[in-house]
């Protein structure tokens, strides 16, 4: 009984001791983790509104040349010269893609797109983020819907050209660009028009 | 009575053991999972490696202070809250101060807390041993373990990226082997790696 009781009490102490320490981590990295997360994501804004920035001068370059506003729930971002840019997200093929579009002032034509977040296939699925890949999305015209077609055989300008070998994933990128763009587009329209 | 060369000689074998003759990857066939999954890019093995071996060395001390307290009923679940415990600092570090790395490996961190080696360990060696012992016992093993994960990475990072540590090493028009980047190129790479460790260690299959 004895026996029981000092495991039980063994147990306990650990745990509150070992919890106690983490709640420490937990308070001392939290601060730094959010702030990192902002800057990532700032940085994702202002790589898809195509402004050049130095990496250790987003905040200022952020705070300097874009605005950020709102509209029935909707945060959008607007640059200088007029392009705005606003998050997106839903399903790839394994795991949520999030990221940032940016459009043009005409509401017609992409002006960049960027990837934050994605858990496709390293190597195929994944090259949806390499810069030559989100490059084609600029000037691409949205407004009628994107159309995938097949490895290098885009033409007309709303088309896009897929992966080869990762068909999945580009399907469910263009997908999702679409659905986020009729989404919130229309909104971002009745915001600016004010 | 032990004399202090005798403990000098003691250590020598711990290290010894941990990083060639009971090496966790080739002898023991622990620690797979993470090593098949992070050895595509060398940051990566680094990060992963340096993130076993600290909490085999803060697992070990621990383990080794508590030995005599630590009820043996519970033993396991005592090293389960000690080893996630620390795991957990490790995934909160990371991310505070290594964003682009913790992203670049993102779940496999959580799932040290999963990597035998460490519960292996742990009953095998902490549990019955001194501190000192015990980190040497910890280092060692991280050691072999980090080693194992970079060379399977150099060679991996090499032929599926063309980079070595994201610099440009194969020339311009070298063709990635994207299997290389994936699952099925870790099995190929660990599995002659482990090959040349064994008969290299002279170890015969059971």
């Amino acid at each position: 009984m004895k026996d029981k009781i000092l495991m039980i009490v063994f147990v306990l102490a650990l745990g509150s001791i070992l919890t106690a320490a983490l709640v420490a981590v937990n308070y001392l990295t939290t601060p730094v983790i959010e702030k990192n997360e902002e800057i990532a994501t700032k940085s994702s804004i202002l790589k898809a509104l195509s402004i050049s920035f130095e990496p250790d001068q987003v905040e200022e370059t952020f705070a300097n040349k874009v605005k950020q506003r709102q509209r029935n729930g909707t945060t959008y971002y607007v640059a200088e010269d007029g392009n705005i840019a606003f998050p997106y997200s839903g399903s790839g093929l394994w795991g949520p893609i999030e990221g940032i579009v940016a459009i043009q002032p005409n509401f017609q034509t992409l002006e960049g797109v960027t990837i934050s977040r994605q858990e496709e296939t390293p190597g195929l699925g994944s090259r949806i983020t390499e810069p030559q890949y989100l490059a084609q999305f600029e000037g691409k015209r949205f407004a009628e819907g994107l159309k995938l077609v097949q490895p290098g055989r885009s033409s007309a300008d709303n088309q896009i050209d897929s992966i080869t070998g990762a068909t999945m994933t580009s399907e469910a990128f263009v997908k999702i660009l679409n659905e986020n763009i009729e989404e919130t587009v229309p909104e971002i329209r009745q915001g600016e028009s004010r | 009575m032990k004399s202090a060369t005798l403990g000098k000689g003691q250590s020598l074998k711990t290290f010894l053991n941990g990083v060639w003759r009971d090496h966790p990857i080739f002898s023991m066939i622990l620690g797979i999972c993470s090593a098949l999954a992070v050895s595509n890019k060398v940051e990566n093995a680094i990060a992963m490696g340096a993130g076993v071996t600290f909490v085999l060395l803060a697992t070990g001390l621990l383990i080794a202070m508590l030995r005599r307290l630590i009820p043996t009923r519970v033993r396991m679940i005592t090293y389960m809250i000690i080893i996630a415990t620390f795991v957990i600092v490790v995934d909160r570090v990371l991310k505070a101060l290594f964003p682009d790395i913790s992203q670049a490996i993102g779940p496999y961190v959580g799932l040290i807390i999963t990597n035998c080696i460490i519960m292996g360990r742990a009953e095998a060696f902490y549990i019955q041993n001194k501190i000192g012992q015990s980190l040497i016992d910890a280092l060692a093993n991280g050691f072999g373990y980090t080693y194992t994960l970079v060379s399977v990475a150099v060679v991996r990072e090499l032929l599926g990226f063309g980079t070595i540590l994201g610099f440009q090493v194969m020339p311009e028009g070298f063709t990635k082997w994207v299997v290389m980047a994936m699952a099925p190129g870790a099995f190929f790479v660990l599995a002659i790696f482990i090959w040349i460790g064994r008969s290299l260690a002279g170890m015969e299959a059971e």
